[in-house]
């Protein structure tokens, strides 16, 4: 899975990673003012929230072996991703 | 105005805007600088000013500079691109407003790059009769911040789902919160769908185009064209997944054998078509993994620096996304001369159909963008956006998102304001929850996975055969018996179950019209099709929904005697130009 790491003592609680995130893998805490990475399995890896933190309080961390839909049909013994 | 408070929230606007990309932010701003007073709201899944492709693609704007002919662009997009399935009249419409269009954005946002008052601009490859220039992807913010001191509305983190009509009229539409699955329900006399268009969330990056916009304008009863020109693919590295650009320039097989000048000609204006169905028959035949050669990729020395670097146009926000991403993805992937690669589906079903003034078949309601970049007719036979001709996806958004949003704000203008049905939208607001109450049931995203099996494989999806595609839509069929069981956990899972349901309509769309076109052409590769027959295929392929549910398709004769350009007596199969 890919993960989102936040750096609680850098965060400053702007909201940016929340609206930066198109897949709703950030929401958000009102009451501490802190990102919660409610939904990790979503993530894409496009990074977004994490260049676009002015603190630089976020990483994201892509897990490359993540499962792939079939690239050919039938079963064909081929298959993308996963350690090579 | 109906009183539909019972349901949860409602909001009145003249013209709700579903979908907050560069397609939707345009059409927008376009409606209410057209008629300011007119009360526009944009409905966002995810955040406007952040959603949608704008801002995680190149930032790279197709245009003809003044030094471009219109003409010459659009019979060499007849020849090389659109294989004369184009509108060409809109075509060249989409060609000669192309400045004044980019110009229009720049006084919205002032992010074009200009040196001396002219605008910096590239050629793509020599060859090419078209331009490029660059904005920086915080475009988007720019615009959304712009659209706001109009005094446009906005709703985040809401997903709409169906549309509301009044005796065939659209009349509004429902959708619920992403945050805790509250109802939303939106009464306008006109919507336009920015939603994009279908990527299956099969590429990551790509996957806020899920259909949603597509499937509820079918399920209104809007006609779609040209939905079996997609998917789009792409050579990817095997494991990064990540599009590399060139990559078919210089691909090997397992014996060495280089195989690039076999399939592809010297005036190739982009990715095509058979790149992936020489991978697929390479690897059927046994001669894979099939490599790219980086050392031989011109294209990617030739670009690099127009999107990660910073010497061509002045964009940070471009240069810190890029060089992010890539640098890990080429450290996940081979670190060598030579990668493995294989075609990445990135999807781009965009099959809405539309006319000049971005209306669908359905009154009050238009579309911009990926939605209906095929259905208009503008590309011809090729995949949605950028297509074969990088660029186009942000100026056709934009090219759409204009005409859509002063479309929309004329039809209010006129005063006629539908009403909606209650028991319709007690009806829709009910299935759109409903996979929240079932707590036996198919996981949302057992379908969406289901869905990707069956468009995903090159066979299937891109190298062709009746029989194979037979299969796959039969794995369509199989899955659709499935989708009333759905269930999701809460309003996140919602959305997938709503997904599912739009991607298998989708998955159907494609099969079905591509069974019809018996011949190959551009993009479309059938291997029981081989050859272009101009004698019986110069046609439009469209689908609308029936009083049942099923699927009608019938065709219409491209008009092209009537068009600038016409195809010669001797045409080439295929992708090869």
């Amino acid at each position: 899975m890919n993960q989102v790491l936040i750096d609680d003592d850098a965060c400053t609680g702007c909201k940016t990673c929340y609206r930066a995130c198109f897949a709703d893998v950030i929401r958000w805490d009102a009451e501490a003012k802190r990102p919660i990475i409610a939904y990790p399995e979503d993530c894409v890896h496009c990074n977004f929230c994490e260049i676009s933190c002015k603190d630089e309080a976020l990483k994201v961390v892509a897990d490359w072996d993540l499962p792939y839909p079939p690239v050919l049909e039938r079963g064909f013994p081929y298959t993308v991703g996963g350690p090579r | 105005m109906t009183d539909l408070s019972h349901l949860g929230r409602v909001e009145q606007a003249d013209v709700v805007v579903i979908g907050g990309g560069i397609g939707g932010l345009v059409a927008a701003v376009a409606a209410k600088e057209k008629n300011p007073d007119a009360d526009v709201l944009v409905v966002e899944r995810a955040t406007a000013g952040w959603a949608g492709q704008a801002n995680k693609g190149a930032g790279i704007w197709w245009y003809l500079a003044p030094e471009d002919d219109p003409d010459t662009f659009v019979k060499f997009h007849c020849d090389h691109i659109g294989h004369y399935i184009e509108d060409q009249d809109l075509l060249g419409q989409f060609g000669r407003e192309s400045l004044a269009t980019i110009e229009r954005v720049d006084g919205w946002t002032h992010k074009l790059q200009r040196r001396d008052g002219e605008i910096i601009h590239k050629r793509f490859k020599p060859f090419l009769p078209w331009s490029l220039t660059g904005m920086d992807l915080d475009l988007m913010r720019v615009l959304a911040r712009h659209a706001k001191k109009l005094g446009v509305r906005f709703i985040d983190k809401t997903s709409l789902t169906d549309l509301l009509t009044d005796g065939g009229r659209v009349a509004g539409a429902v959708g619920f919160s992403l945050l805790d699955g509250s109802p939303l329900v939106v009464q306008a006399p006109a919507a336009i769908i920015a939603t994009g268009g279908q990527s299956y969330r099969i590429m990551g990056m790509w996957s806020c185009q899920r259909g949603d916009g597509l499937g509820m304008a079918w399920r209104a009863g809007a006609e779609m064209r040209n939905a079996e020109w997609g998917p789009f693919a792409q050579l990817a590295g095997i494991r990064g997944k990540e599009p590399l650009i060139g990559a078919e320039d210089a691909l090997y097989n397992a014996w060495h054998e280089k195989l690039s000048p076999r399939f592809r000609g010297e005036l190739e204006a982009d990715v095509c078509g058979m790149t992936s169905a020489t991978w697929y028959k390479q690897m059927m035949a046994g001669n894979g993994p099939l490599v790219t050669f980086h050392p031989e990729n011109w294209m990617l020395a030739n670009t690099t620096e127009d999107v990660e670097g910073g010497t061509v146009w002045d964009r940070p926000v471009a240069v810190k996304f890029w060089t992010t991403l890539i640098s890990r993805v080429r450290a996940a992937d081979a670190p060598g001369a030579f990668l493995e690669v294989y075609p990445a589906v990135l999807g781009e079903l965009s099959p809405i159909k539309v006319d000049h003034h971005m209306a669908t078949t359905v009154p009050g309601l238009y579309a911009c963008g990926n939605a209906c970049y095929n259905g208009s007719g503008l590309p011809g036979a090729v995949p949605a956006s950028p297509g074969r001709m990088r660029g186009a996806g942000l100026y056709g958004a934009t090219f759409m998102g204009i005409r859509a949003g002063e479309s929309a704000a004329a039809q209010v203008a006129t005063g006629a304001a539908p009403q909606a049905d209650a028991a319709q939208a007690e009806a829709l607001v009910r299935e759109a929850l409903a996979p929240l109450e079932r707590a036996d049931g198919v996981p949302a995203m057992d379908l969406v996975k289901a869905v990707q099996y069956a468009v995903n494989p090159v066979g299937y999806s891109i190298y062709k055969s009746e029989e194979r595609m037979t299969e796959a839509l039969g794995i369509v069929e199989g899955l659709k018996e499935r989708l009333p069981q759905v269930k999701a956990a809460d309003a996140h899972y919602l959305v997938a179950a709503h997904d599912a349901r739009n991607m298998a309509l989708s998955a159907e769309l494609f099969y079905r019209t591509a069974l019809e076109r018996k011949e190959s052409r551009g993009w479309f590769i059938r291997e029981d099709y081989p050859e272009r027959d101009d004698t019986d295929w110069l046609k439009w392929i469209n689908a609308a929904r029936t009083a049942d549910g099923g699927m009608r398709i019938w065709t219409d004769d491209v008009p092209v005697a009537d068009y600038p350009f016409q195809p010669s007596a001797a045409q080439p199969a295929a992708e090869r130009s």
